[in-house]
C-alpha cells in the first residue's frame, strides 16, 4: 500500500468496508438479541403457548403474567428487587475498595512475601467452589451470620475475590512505571500515589469490576440459597426459582415476566456504566 | 432515571433493616418455632401455607417457619445444613436419598415414637415405604404411582382404538403405537417415554418376577431383563411407533413442555399425581390407564409409591412438636383439604376418601386410580440403598449409549450391572 | 513522560518507554515497602479467614472418607488411588480438556476481534457493545435454557434451517456425538465478558502511539502487531489465565443443559459437574475434595506454564 493511491479510491474503500462492517455487526447482533426477544415474547404468552407457539409475536397476549408474577410469591417482587439491589450496591463498593487496595500492593509495591501471597491468591481461584461450601458454611454459622447478608457481603469488603484483584493488577502493571517514580520525586507516599495517580488511570478496570460485580452478584444463586432462610431476605434469583419445580408444576409465564423485569436493572447498569469503560489513558491522556 | 434511582434507594433502605439484624433466630414470643422445608413451586407453597394456618390455630404457641426451593437446589441446601449440624426439624425427603441420611443416623426413627405419629390409617405397603429393617425413617407425604396416559383426541382423529388399560400387554402397546404413527403419516408418534426413568424400569422388572433393589439393598435385576427392556425400545423405534434417538431432552420435566402437550406423541408414562397438570396441558382429553403387562406378565409390577417422604431430623430440638406437625399433615383431613393432592393422594386412606369430593375432577381420577390399586395385592418394594443415585445416573448414561447404538443392549446391560454392583458395594 | 518518538515505537513500543527513562539507568535502590505493602493487603489478610481456612479444610478432607453426615475418617491416599481407577472421572477429564482447548482460544479470538472492531469509532458503538454483551447477561439463566431446546432440538430451529438444504440434522443437545460441540458453540457466543475487558484494555493504550505510527505510514496490521498486541499483552494474558481457570471449572453450562446429569452418555460430564455429583448427590465429599485438589494441580500447572511463557510475550513496563 502506498500513499500515492487516489483519494477517491481510499474513501470508496473505507465506505464499503464501513458498510460491510455494520452489516456484519448487525447480523451477529441479531443472533445475540434473539434470546432476549424470545424471553420478552414468552413473558407475554399464556403458559400453554410458551412451549407450543414458536413465533416471537404472541398469538394470544397474557400481560397478566406481570401482575400475577409480581404478587405470586410470599413477598411482593419489589422486596426481592430491593434486597438484591442493596446487596449489589454494597458488594460493588466492597470489591472496588478492597480489591483495588490489594491490587495496588501486588502490582506496584515491593514487599517481603509478595510472590508467595500472590500465588496463594491465585490458588484460591483454582479450587472448585463446591468443596469450599461446607467449610465456609461452618465458618459463617460459627460467627452467627446465618440468615443475614453478612456472609454475602463481608467477604467482598475483604478482597476475597481474586478475579478482580488479578484483573486490576494486570491493568496497573500495564501503566508506565515512570508514573510512580515521578510521583515519588514529587514527594508522594504510596497512598497518595495510589489515590492521585493510579486510581484515575484505572477507571476502565474499575468500571469493568463494577459491571462484573453487578452482574455476578445480581445473578448469584448458590450463596443466597445456602445462607438465607427468611423469604423476606430472598434475592431475585432465589425468588425466580420459586416459580419452578422441575419435578412438578411451574409458573413459566410469571417466571419469564419477572426474569425480564429483573434483567432490566442489569442492562441499565451496563449501559450507564459503559461510558466509564472508555475513560482510559486514550481519552484522558497522560499528564 | 433519577427518580427510579431514588425510589430504588428508598426500597433499598427498607431492605437494609432486614438482613443485618442480630442473626435470624426470630423465634419471638417464647413459643416453639419449627423449621419445615420442602421442594416445590409457588402454588404448592400457597397450599402448604394454608394447611399450616390450620395447624397454628389448633396448636397455639407453635409457629412453623417454612422454606422451599426447586428440587435440585433443595437437595444441595439440605445436605449442607446437615453437614454443618444445622438441620431443619421436618423435611421433605427423596426416596433415593432417604438411606443416605437414615443409615448415618441423621433421621429420627419414627417407630420409637409410635405414640406421637399415628400410622394406623396407612396401608401396610405405604408404611413400608421408608422402613429399613425394624426402623422407620419417614412417612409418605402423599401417594402416587405411574400410569399410562393416552390422548383420546388423537386416537379418535386417527381412528385407532385404545386398548383395555387393565389388561393390555407391552405387545399391545407396540401395536397401538405403530398404528398411530402409521395413521398419522408419522406426524404423531404412538408413544414415547424414557428408558432411563427408574420408575418405569422398576415396574417392568417386577413384572418379570425380579426386584430392581432387593431386601438387602443389592441390585436384583437380571441382565436378561435389562436386555429385554432395551430391545423393546429398539424394536418400537424400528417399527416407527416410537420417536427417533435424541428426541427427548433433559431440560426440565413438566407437563407444559412435554411432547404430549405439543401433540407430537399420543401416549406416555406419567406420575399419576401429575395427571391434572398433563391433562390441562394436553387439551383435557387424556385417559389414564394402568401400565402394560400387569396381567400378562409373571406378576404385578405396579406399586404404590410416594413422590416424597416427610422425615424428622434426629437432631431436632423440638421433636415432640415436630411429630405433632407430622401427625397433623398425615392424619388431619383439614390438612389434606388445604394441600389437596400437591404431594399426591393423602397417604391415610380414610382421609383420602374424605377429601376426594373437594378435589378437582382430574385429581379425583388420579385418586380413584390409587384407591383402586391399594385394594389389590401388589408385591412390596424396598427402599433405595445408599449409593442409588449413582445407579440412576449410570442407567441414564447407558440408556443413551444404547439409544444411539454406541453399545448393543447386551453390552449396555452388562456394563450397567457391573458398575451398579460396584457402586452398591458388592 | 515525554512523547515517544515514532520510530522506536514501531520497533518495540516498550522500548519507547525505556528510552525515555534513559538507557539502562539504574533506578535508585528503593527501601523495601513492607509496611505500605502489608497495609494495602490488610483487608485481604483478614479475608483469608473466609478463603484460606476453607481452602485448607478441603485439603484435609481430600485425605478422608467424608460423607457429610459423619465425622471425616482419615484414609490417606485412598481417594487419589480411586481416582486413577475411576473410568467416569477419566471421561470427565476428557470432556473438560476438549472443551477448554477448543473454546478458550476461539472465544478469546472472537472477543479480541470484536473488541478491535468496536474500538475504532464505530457509529452506535455503545449499542453494539451492549448487544454483544447481552448473552453474557443472560448466561446461565433458567429461562434461557428452555430456549436451547427450541433451537437445538431434533425438531428445532437449527435443524429446520438445515432442512432447507436437505440436511437431516441430529439432536444437537441429545446426541452424544454433538452435545459437547453445541456447548462449545454456546460458550463462544458468550464472548462478551472478555470482550469488555479487552475494550477497557484497549483504552489504556495512549492514542499518541497510533498517531505517531500513522504519520510514519504504518499499516493497520503493522500497528496491531507493534502497538496493540504488546501493549495489550497484560490484558490478553489476564483473559487467557482467567478463561483457562474458569473453563477448567465449567459447571453451570453442563449442569443446566443436561439437567445435572452430564448426559447424554456422559458426553457433557465436566470434571466439576462430576465432582459436584460425587459431593452432593452421592455424599462422597472426601472424594470430591480430592478431585478438587487434583483439578487445582492441573490448573496450577497450566497457569505456571503460562506465567513462564509470559516472560517472552507479555510486556510490563518495569
Amino acid at each position: 500500500m502506498t500513499t500515492e493511491e487516489s483519494f477517491v479510491e481510499r474513501v470508496g474503500r473505507t465506505r464499503r468496508s464501513r458498510y460491510t462492517k455494520h452489516v456484519l455487526l448487525c447480523v451477529v447482533g441479531a443472533v445475540m438479541m434473539y434470546p432476549l426477544a424470545w424471553l420478552i415474547s414468552s413473558s407475554l404468552k399464556p403458559d400453554r403457548l410458551i412451549f407450543t407457539d414458536l413465533s416471537l409475536w404472541p398469538s394470544e397476549w397474557n400481560p397478566a403474567n406481570y401482575l400475577d408474577g409480581w404478587t405470586a410469591l410470599e413477598q411482593p417482587f419489589s422486596v426481592y428487587l430491593a434486597n438484591s439491589f442493596v446487596i449489589v450496591v454494597l458488594s460493588i463498593i466492597g470489591n472496588l475498595v478492597s480489591c483495588s487496595l490489594a491490587a495496588y500492593g501486588f502490582a506496584r509495591l515491593k514487599f517481603t512475601g509478595r510472590k508467595l501471597f500472590f500465588t496463594l491468591m491465585l490458588g484460591t481461584m483454582m479450587l472448585p467452589g463446591h468443596v469450599l461450601l461446607v467449610p465456609q458454611y461452618i465458618v459463617f454459622a460459627k460467627l452467627g451470620w446465618l440468615n443475614t447478608y453478612y456472609p454475602l457481603l463481608v467477604p467482598n469488603f475483604l478482597a476475597t475475590n481474586a478475579f478482580y484483584i488479578f484483573l486490576m493488577v494486570q491493568f496497573m502493571r500495564a501503566l508506565p512505571k515512570e508514573l510512580d517514580d515521578a510521583a515519588r520525586i514529587d514527594g508522594c507516599g504510596p497512598f497518595r500515589t495510589f489515590w492521585k495517580v493510579i486510581m484515575p488511570l484505572c477507571m476502565p478496570a474499575f468500571a469493568t469490576t463494577a459491571i462484573f460485580t453487578f452482574i455476578s452478584v445480581w445473578n448469584e444463586f448458590f450463596g443466597p440459597l445456602i445462607y438465607l432462610t427468611d423469604s423476606e431476605l430472598y434475592t431475585v434469583p432465589l425468588a425466580l426459582r420459586q416459580f419452578i419445580d422441575s419435578e412438578g408444576q411451574s409458573q413459566w409465564g410469571q417466571m419469564f415476566a419477572m426474569s425480564f423485569l429483573s434483567l432490566a436493572p442489569v442492562i441499565g447498569f451496563f449501559i450507564a456504566g459503559q461510558k466509564y469503560l472508555v475513560k482510559g489513558i486514550a481519552t484522558t491522556g497522560l499528564k | 432515571m433519577k427518580l427510579a434511582g431514588l425510589s430504588c434507594l428508598g426500597l433499598g433502605l427498607t431492605a437494609c433493616g432486614r438482613g443485618f439484624g442480630g442473626g435470624g433466630d426470630g423465634s419471638g414470643g417464647g413459643g416453639v418455632q419449627l423449621n419445615m422445608v420442602w421442594w416445590g413451586d409457588a402454588s404448592r407453597a400457597q397450599k402448604t401455607q394454608a394447611a399450616l394456618e390450620v395447624f397454628k390455630k389448633k396448636n397455639p404457641g407453635v409457629t412453623v417457619k417454612t422454606e422451599y426451593q426447586d428440587s435440585g437446589p433443595y437437595k444441595d441446601k439440605l445436605a449442607t445444613r446437615f453437614a454443618a449440624g444445622n438441620p431443619p426439624d421436618l423435611m421433605m425427603m427423596r426416596m433415593d436419598s432417604l438411606r443416605e441420611y437414615a443409615d448415618r443416623g441423621a433421621l429420627l426413627d419414627l417407630n420409637q415414637h409410635a405414640g406421637a405419629v399415628d400410622l394406623s390409617g396407612l396401608s401396610g405397603s405405604v408404611r413400608a415405604l421408608a422402613a429399613v429393617g425394624d426402623k422407620n425413617f419417614g412417612v409418605a407425604s402423599g401417594l402416587n404411582s405411574i400410569g399410562f396416559v393416552v390422548n383420546r383426541t388423537l386416537t379418535e382423529k386417527y381412528g385407532v382404538k385404545i386398548p383395555d388399560g387393565n389388561t393390555w400387554s407391552w405387545q399391545d402397546l407396540a401395536t397401538f403405537a405403530r398404528e398411530i404413527s402409521k395413521a398419522s403419516g408419522k406426524k404423531v408418534y404412538g408413544t414415547g417415554f424414557e428408558a432411563y426413568t427408574l420408575a418405569n424400569l422398576i415396574v417392568f422388572t417386577r413384572q418379570r418376577g425380579e426386584d430392581f433393589y432387593t431386601a438387602d439393598g443389592k441390585l436384583g435385576i437380571s441382565e436378561a431383563t435389562l436386555v429385554a427392556w432395551f430391545e423393546m425400545f429398539q424394536s418400537m423405534r424400528a417399527d416407527g411407533g416410537f420417536p427417533p434417538a435424541g428426541f427427548f431432552e433433559n431440560v426440565g420435566g413438566g407437563a407444559e413442555q412435554s411432547y404430549l402437550a405439543k401433540g407430537a406423541i399420543a401416549s406416555q408414562i406419567i406420575p399419576t399425581n401429575n395427571f391434572l397438570g398433563y391433562n390441562a396441558a394436553a387439551g383435557g382429553n387424556l385417559v389414564l390407564l394402568r401400565m402394560p403387562g400387569e396381567t400378562t406378565e409373571k406378576r404385578r409390577g405396579q406399586s404404590i409409591d410416594t413422590p416424597a417422604l416427610w422425615s424428622v431430623a434426629a437432631k431436632s430440638k423440638h421433636p415432640a412438636e415436630t411429630l405433632k406437625l407430622l401427625n397433623f399433615l398425615i392424619n388431619d383431613p383439614d390438612a389434606s383439604r388445604a394441600t389437596g393432592t400437591t404431594r399426591g393422594v393423602p397417604a391415610n386412606a380414610k382421609v383420602a376418601t374424605e377429601v376426594r369430593p373437594s378435589l378437582a375432577a382430574d385429581d379425583q381420577v388420579a385418586t380413584d386410580y390409587l384407591i383402586g390399586l391399594q385394594k389389590e395385592e401388589l408385591p412390596r418394594s424396598y427402599t433405595y440403598p445408599p449409593g442409588s443415585s449413582s445407579i440412576a445416573s449410570g442407567l441414564q448414561s447407558i440408556a443413551a449409549e444404547v439409544e444411539f447404538k454406541r453399545q448393543t443392549p447386551q453390552q449396555g446391560a452388562a456394563a450397567f450391572l457391573d458398575a451398579g454392583r460396584k457402586a452398591l458395594g458388592g | 513522560m515525554s512523547g515517544p518518538k515514532a520510530a522506536p515505537v514501531l520497533d518495540r513500543p516498550v522500548a519507547g518507554a525505556e528510552a525515555s527513562a534513559g538507557p539502562r539507568r539504574r533506578r535508585p535502590a528503593k527501601p523495601p515497602q513492607d509496611r505500605a505493602g502489608y497495609l494495602f493487603l490488610l483487608p485481604w489478610f483478614i479475608g483469608m479467614l473466609f478463603t484460606v481456612i476453607p481452602f485448607f479444610a478441603s485439603l484435609y478432607l481430600a485425605f478422608t472418607d467424608y460423607n457429610l453426615l459423619n465425622a471425616p475418617k482419615w484414609i490417606g491416599l485412598d481417594n487419589f488411588a480411586e481416582m486413577l481407577r475411576d473410568p467416569v472421572l477419566h471421561q470427565s477429564l476428557k470432556v473438560t480438556f476438549v472443551y477448554t482447548f477448543v473454546s478458550v482460544p476461539l472465544s478469546l479470538a472472537a472477543a479480541l476481534g470484536v473488541a478491535m472492531l468496536l474500538n475504532r469509532g464505530v457509529r452506535g458503538l455503545s449499542v453494539y457493545r451492549a448487544v454483544f454483551y447481552l448473552p453474557s447477561l443472560l448466561g446461565g439463566s433458567v429461562a434461557i435454557v428452555l430456549l436451547w431446546r427450541y433451537i437445538f432440538g431434533l425438531d428445532g430451529i437449527v435443524n429446520a434451517f438445515l432442512g432447507w438444504f436437505g440436511i437431516d440434522g441430529p439432536g444437537w443437545t441429545t446426541d452424544p456425538d454433538y452435545a459437547l460441540t453445541t456447548l462449545i458453540v454456546l460458550h463462544i457466543w458468550t464472548f462478551g465478558s472478555p470482550m469488555v475487558i479487552f475494550l477497557a484494555g484497549l483504552r489504556q493504550i495512549p492514542g499518541m502511539y497510533y498517531e505517531a505510527a500513522a504519520i510514519d505510514g504504518a499499516s493497520r496490521w503493522r500497528q496491531f502487531r507493534s502497538i496493540t498486541l504488546p501493549l495489550l499483552s497484560p490484558i490478553i494474558f489476564f483473559n487467557l489465565i482467567q478463561s483457562l481457570i474458569s473453563s477448567f471449572q465449567t459447571f453451570t453450562q453442563g449442569f443446566v443443559m443436561s439437567g445435572g446429569t452430564g448426559g447424554p452418555a456422559n458426553s457433557t460430564l465436566f470434571y466439576n459437574l462430576y465432582l459436584y455429583q460425587q459431593g452432593f448427590s452421592q455424599f462422597n465429599m472426601g472424594y470430591a475434595s480430592a478431585m478438587a485438589w487434583m483439578l487445582l494441580v492441573i490448573i496450577a500447572a497450566f497457569t505456571a506454564v503460562n506465567f513462564l511463557a509470559a516472560k517472552y510475550w507479555v510486556f510490563y513496563d518495569n
